[in-house]
């Protein structure tokens, strides 16, 4: 090894794996979702550890709850994420409603059910989308995006906005639902319905989904994920009845009729199947909680000052739960609020999926569980025994996974094979 | 079930001197001193079968740091509370009880400078920037203001 390569992986840090191979996943690219960085030490084609390293795009929000009011925080917190936002300031709410002495209406109550599962039903069309996008099926993508316009439609008529619906309030919610809304979003949730029921029927059947997705991914067993603290899709898909909906009902849950779905294959499809029945199941939730929906107030006006105290609000976002605890010392801004989002609760179990994967699954594997990050666009690789350098951007990572199962395809833009 | 579950907490919290207090159903809070801790996270997950972390929450509270442990079981919020104090801030790690709680000791040695003996990866930046000059106290404490972050940090924007 000549002393420049040596003092290049030196101050890269990569000493400690000389033997294997390390392939730094991530950080750098603006383009595509969030960064995020993995360490990726593989042996041949396989990967034998995982070392993450997030926080790229830490803010501070927890520092700046502390000062800024009440109110001010909760449309700050609905910034966190641009798919899952009314989650964050509905568990954000029940937090700081637990401290006063006021209660939410029953027409908020179910606004708010509505709109969170409309909101789990455009994040998981998103994601099939992206599943059947990474897996090398373009039109797949193309549908499902389509249909997500849909419900984004519907979203945008109750909230008025599409992505952050800023429609919250402590103690309510700030905007009625339309007159004449009820045919409507019943007859789009049926739309809905039919199209998530042709959705799984492709996944059963077409040849690309099943290479990519059947029998991918490592198995985690349902002791490791109670372990690893597992949740929402992650904990489901082995079989755990694990879903706050379920376990401790907010907002207007105890009143609707619904079943979880879990499934006990263990592999990407099973991910696959489990989210678009999920989405049905959150379909004809809000068809019934529209045809269900009370009279009454939507909002109760609050005083600007919390009383002291603590609490902690648990929900159930697209990706898992996710959780609130505010601490109020009886002033105008919080003295701590801290933020637990799913995908902080389920990397410990992507670690543990990717392990014994090859390179070319590393793009599905990671997609399956949902990540409110995911920067594939920026890999460099290292080949320790001819410290051999090279890079490759997302796309170029993204064919490989597809040519090592369809050689034929990509005929006229090879990418480098590894050595 | 609930009930039987809390007296089952009261009866570990009483051995390790500890303190019961429901303020709202569905949630409790368990103030239990810090040498104690681990063993009573231990009765809590491999005894009670309550195994759902929800995350570890970190404190600023004057002389002392407070760390609470959330977990979730069915329909009640079980949070164990612990102080550690500022002089001597290092407590025991739970990693090799709950193996899902290795990021959250890491974000709350990032955020607040507080040491869990026994994390594997503790050593590690989870959060904070590579940048992150050893002098500046850690950001969540009430002693550290955005401004001065924001300046050491390089991170001012210079207006014309």
């Amino acid at each position: 090894m000549s002393d420049e390569s040596k003092r290049k992986e030196e101050s890269a840090g990569l000493m400690e794996y000389s033997v294997e191979n390390l392939v730094p996943f991530g950080p750098i690219h603006p383009a595509l979702k969030e960064p995020e960085y993995f360490k990726l030490i593989l042996e041949g084609e396989k990967i034998v550890q995982v070392i993450p390293r997030i926080g790229y795009v830490h803010r501070g929000l927890e520092k700046a709850a502390e000062q800024r009011p009440w109110v001010q925080n909760m449309y700050m917190f609905e910034r966190t994420c641009g798919i899952c936002s009314f989650v964050h300031s509905l568990c954000y709410a029940q937090a700081v409603e637990g401290l006063t002495i006021y209660e939410v209406p029953k027409r908020a109550e179910f606004l708010r059910l509505i709109i969170a599962e409309l909101e789990r039903i455009h994040s998981h069309l998103l994601w099939v989308g992206l599943m059947g996008h990474w897996a090398g099926f373009e039109t797949l993508f193309m549908w499902v995006w389509n249909d997500r316009e849909l419900v984004l439609d519907i979203v945008e008529a109750i909230c008025g906005n599409r992505v952050h619906k800023s429609t919250n309030a402590i103690c309510g919610v700030r905007r009625d639902m339309p007159e004449n809304m009820t045919d409507r979003v019943v007859e789009r949730m049926k739309y809905i319905v039919d199209r998530a029921h042709y959705y799984r029927s492709i996944i059963d059947t077409e040849e690309t989904m099943l290479k990519r997705t059947e029998n991918v991914g490592g198995k985690v067993t349902q002791e490791t994920a109670e372990k690893l603290c597992a949740v929402g899709p992650m904990a489901r898909y082995v079989g755990l009845r694990q879903d706050v909906r379920l376990n401790d009902p907010y907002a207007a849950y105890d009143e609707v009729p619904f079943d979880i779905v879990t499934r006990t294959e263990g592999d990407v499809r099973s991910l696959l199947r489990l989210r678009l029945d999920e989405l049905i199941v959150s379909a004809n939730m809000v068809s019934y909680a529209v045809q269900h929906l009370p009279d009454g107030p939507i909002r109760v006006k609050i005083p600007p000052i919390i009383p002291a105290g603590e609490h902690s609000s648990h929900c159930e976002a697209p990706r898992g739960e996710i959780f609130y605890y505010a601490k109020s010392t009886g002033g105008r801004t919080p003295d701590r609020v801290k933020s637990r989002q799913p995908t902080m609760a389920n990397i410990p179990v992507a670690l543990e999926l990717l392990k014994g994967q090859s390179l070319a699954d590393v793009p599905m594997v990671l997609t399956a569980i949902d990540p409110c990050f995911g920067c594939m666009d920026r890999m460099s690789f290292l080949d320790t025994e001819t410290n051999e350098n090279w890079t490759w951007s997302g796309e170029q990572l993204r064919q490989y996974g597809i040519q090592h199962y369809f050689p034929d395809r990509f005929k006229t833009q090879q990418v480098r094979r590894l050595p | 079930m609930s009930e039987v579950l809390i007296q089952h907490l009261q009866k570990y919290a009483d051995e390790a001197n500890g303190k019961v207090t429901t303020p709202r159903k569905g949630e409790t809070f368990i103030e239990i001193d810090q040498a104690h801790i681990k063993a009573f996270i231990s009765h809590v997950v491999n005894d009670l079968r309550v195994l759902w972390l929800s995350t570890i929450t970190g404190l600023d509270l004057g002389q002392n740091f407070g760390i609470i442990y959330h977990f979730s079981h069915e329909n009640q919020k079980i949070q164990v509370k612990t102080t550690v104090p500022k002089i001597q801030p290092s407590t025991d790690s739970i990693v090799g009880i709950i193996p899902g709680a290795i990021l959250y000791e890491m974000e709350i040695h990032d955020l607040f400078g507080l040491m869990f003996a026994g994390n594997p990866w503790i050593n590690q930046k989870l959060l904070l920037p590579d940048n992150w000059p050893a002098d500046l106290p850690p950001p969540l404490l009430k002693s550290s203001k955005p401004a001065e972050i924001r300046k050491r940090l390089h991170l001012e924007v210079e207006r014309k």
